[in-house]
């Protein structure tokens, strides 16, 4: 582990201003530790009000820095000797998803909602002008009558049904009904775009839209991003221990979670993967308690910290062959999948990144 | 009372003798819970005999009734006028079928929508979100209009001066979180025929247009102010609006930005200082772009030639600012060109 990438957060007091301001304009120090502009920015600020109190040499054990970081002049050193640094190793994750391709199957209420709604709407609408979009004797206009006739409403999606006949309060479905179905209205609605033709041709049948189930689905291919297009699709990798997490590594160097994320992303998948690292905040976050800390050095590591990236895959496919990580395999997987493939520990810091959808 | 759960034979014998105190009231009546309870219970007409939902055939069991329910008894009509709120007949509210007001719908769940849900509005929050350190509190938001300094008295009522430079108070900008992530609140499609002062035929095709493309009721506007220049005359119909929200909105949106804006030719996208600085962004349609519309194309030969027109379209966003209202409109699939102008 690198020195690099400590997050200090025990500090012993004695700290003037001077010496913590001097400490966080030492960022620009290579080999100096990762602290977050808007926590340097929080203790700063708690610090010049609380000044009078820090004169007083008063501990302040809520100020969490990088105890390294610190340039500690003669006068500074304290009495007692340096105490032993504990940090978290500090880890950038990517949350790698597939949004959902299609519109989700509707529930039964809201099916039969729709198609009530619908019905309602027919009986209250102004009739249809069919003269602006048929014109007299035309074979269309003769086409559409014949239809109508044939469905008694101008609407083609809400079945066989006169509104302003004499039983248009007959507009509810009775039980075992198919007319609320979207995949009978769909075919209701290809019968009737069917080019209008003579009687005696037969009807030219128009091409049939792709199945909302596709091959993956039925095989079950949790490598396909072909499955489930309905949900959101996340990436999981196995790691070298055998547990599924999302892809993940140490910070390194001084660079960011966004950047990151991105190195991640390459040295997980490969580079065919056409992805997109969405904005540059984290979007959750997991931490590690290890039983006893690992002494490294100086330091003592007591676990790790991961922070999320979120980042959407817009085409490609991983491929774990170059990875540098040693992860064995890869997985797309729904909210309910992942929550089985991972620890409940895991999960528990995990769900609130999950969408429901 | 004690008489009421007593057997069939009791009561019967008590009726004879006292019926006033069997009078029925709400708080003596007992409901039987067990099947045993009904058992000394004489059969009603009430109990419903067991049926197949496969059996139940409306139709057939009105058209068989010898003669039809009269509907002056069985069906409600809604007052034609609010008498006030003690009148005994009063109108239902708008959410009921029988109401005058009632308007159908949802119909559908637009894919857009949809996909904001799903994909957008979580995105948005992905890239707007601001850190803010625990236990930090936000800072106190400045005055916002001034306050009168001077000597004289009467500055003591008056209420508090625009802000400096600016006429407009603009909205304040609070920090996105989960609750407000900018949606696309409604969207406006306004016309202009200002042929119509010389011939009134171009707003009603303006008004067709209009109407066959956003499937919202058109309405139409006066001039206000006569332009000689534009041929404009005060008090005069020029102009033809409809106002989408919901579902429409989400159909005309993901119509206009998949079927009618890819097609037309050397589109650039939208201006970057398109919007007016509260979240509310507007770009126009020419007219050869609006015969791109299905509803139009479908029929294309029954509009009068050169009488299509060319439309506005505002998207108001809940966006407080400019620059989150393109986000918003550029991650539904409207690009921005040029300068972007806050």
């Amino acid at each position: 582990m690198e020195a690099s990438v400590r997050l200090l957060h025990r500090y012993e007091m004695s700290a003037t201003q001077h010496t913590l301001r001097r400490a966080f304009t030492a960022q620009a120090h290579p080999a100096k530790g990762v602290i977050c502009r808007s926590c340097r920015a929080g203790i700063v600020r708690r610090h010049a009000s609380s000044s009078a109190a820090a004169a007083e040499a008063a501990p302040a054990p809520e100020i969490n820095i990088l105890a390294e970081q610190i340039p500690r002049t003669a006068e500074h050193i304290p009495k007692a000797a340096p105490a032993v640094t504990q940090s978290y190793q500090m880890r950038a994750g990517v949350v790698l998803s597939r949004p959902p391709q299609i519109t989700r199957d509707l529930t039964p209420f809201e099916k039969s909602f729709f198609l009530y709604q619908r019905r309602l709407n027919e009986r209250l609408a102004l009739p249809f002008t069919r003269y602006f979009y048929f014109r007299k004797d035309t074979p269309a206009d003769i086409q559409y009558k014949r239809r109508v006739k044939e469905r008694q409403t101008p609407a083609r999606d809400i079945g066989k049904y006169n509104a302003y006949g004499a039983e248009g309060w007959n507009d509810e479905l009775l039980v075992g009904a198919v007319e609320s179905e979207p995949e009978h209205q769909m075919q209701e609605l290809l019968k009737d775009a069917e080019e209008p033709t003579k009687e005696e041709e037969t009807a030219t049948s128009l091409e049939q839209p792709m199945p909302r189930i596709t091959e993956a689905d039925k095989l079950n291919d949790q490598k396909s991003l072909n499955r489930l297009l309905q949900r959101t699709l996340y990436l999981l990798v196995q790691n070298q221990q055998g547990r599924w997490v999302f892809p993940n590594d140490i910070l390194q160097g001084r660079e960011n979670l966004h950047m990151a994320a991105e190195r991640v992303l390459v040295q997980t998948g490969g580079i065919n993967m056409n992805t997109w690292v969405v904005g540059n905040a984290p979007i959750g976050y997991y931490k590690f308690d290890l039983l006893k800390p690992v002494v490294d050095g100086p330091n003592q590591v007591l676990g790790e910290k991961v922070f999320f990236m979120k980042a959407r895959i817009m085409a490609g496919q991983a491929d774990l062959a170059t990875n540098l990580f040693g992860l064995k395999d890869f997985k797309w997987l729904s909210g309910e999948e992942l929550q089985t493939h991972v620890s409940p520990l895991y999960w528990k810091s995990v769900r609130g990144m999950i969408l429901e959808r | 009372m004690a008489l009421r759960e007593a057997p069939t034979a009791l009561r019967r014998l008590a009726r004879s003798t006292c019926t006033s105190c069997l009078r029925p009231s709400p708080s003596n009546r007992t409901y039987s819970s067990a099947a045993a309870d009904d058992a000394d219970l004489e059969p009603t007409s009430f109990t419903p005999p067991p049926r197949d939902a496969s059996e139940f055939n409306p139709v057939g069991q009105s058209r068989a009734r010898p003669k039809q329910l009269p509907a002056s008894r069985y069906r409600f009509r809604s007052p034609k006028f609010y008498r006030g709120p003690l009148h005994p007949h009063q109108p239902p509210p708008p959410s009921d079928p029988s109401s005058r007001l009632f308007v159908p719908g949802p119909f559908s769940l637009p894919r857009l929508a949809q996909t904001y849900t799903s994909t957008i509005a979580p995105d948005m929050l992905a890239q707007t979100y601001t850190h803010v350190p625990l236990g930090q509190q936000r800072g106190p938001v400045g005055q916002r209009l001034r306050s009168w300094e001077g000597e004289s008295p009467y500055f003591a009522g008056r209420p508090l001066r625009a802000p400096k430079g600016n006429a407009v108070l603009l909205p304040l900008h609070a920090p996105i979180t989960f609750r407000n992530v900018p949606k696309i609140e409604r969207v406006t499609v306004h016309t202009m025929a200002s042929e119509a002062i010389k011939d009134s035929a171009y707003l009603h095709v303006a008004g067709m247009v209009v109407q066959a493309v956003t499937n919202v009721r058109a309405e139409t506007h006066r001039a206000r102010n006569s332009i000689l220049q534009w041929g404009l005359k005060a008090g005069r119909y020029v102009s033809v609006t409809a106002d989408l929200r919901g579902e429409d909105m989400h159909n005309f949106l993901a119509k206009v930005v998949e079927i009618v804006l890819p097609r037309i030719k050397e589109w650039r996208g939208l201006k970057g200082s398109s919007g007016d600085s509260t979240g509310n962004i507007s770009f126009g349609i020419g007219a050869e772009g609006v015969a791109l519309f299905p509803e139009v194309e479908v029929n294309y030969d029954m509009y009068p030639p050169k009488m299509i027109p060319g439309m506005h379209i505002t998207v108001h966003t809940t966006a407080k600012n400019d620059k989150e209202a393109r986000l918003l409109l550029s991650s539904i699939g409207l690009p921005f060109y040029g300068k972007l102008v806050n």
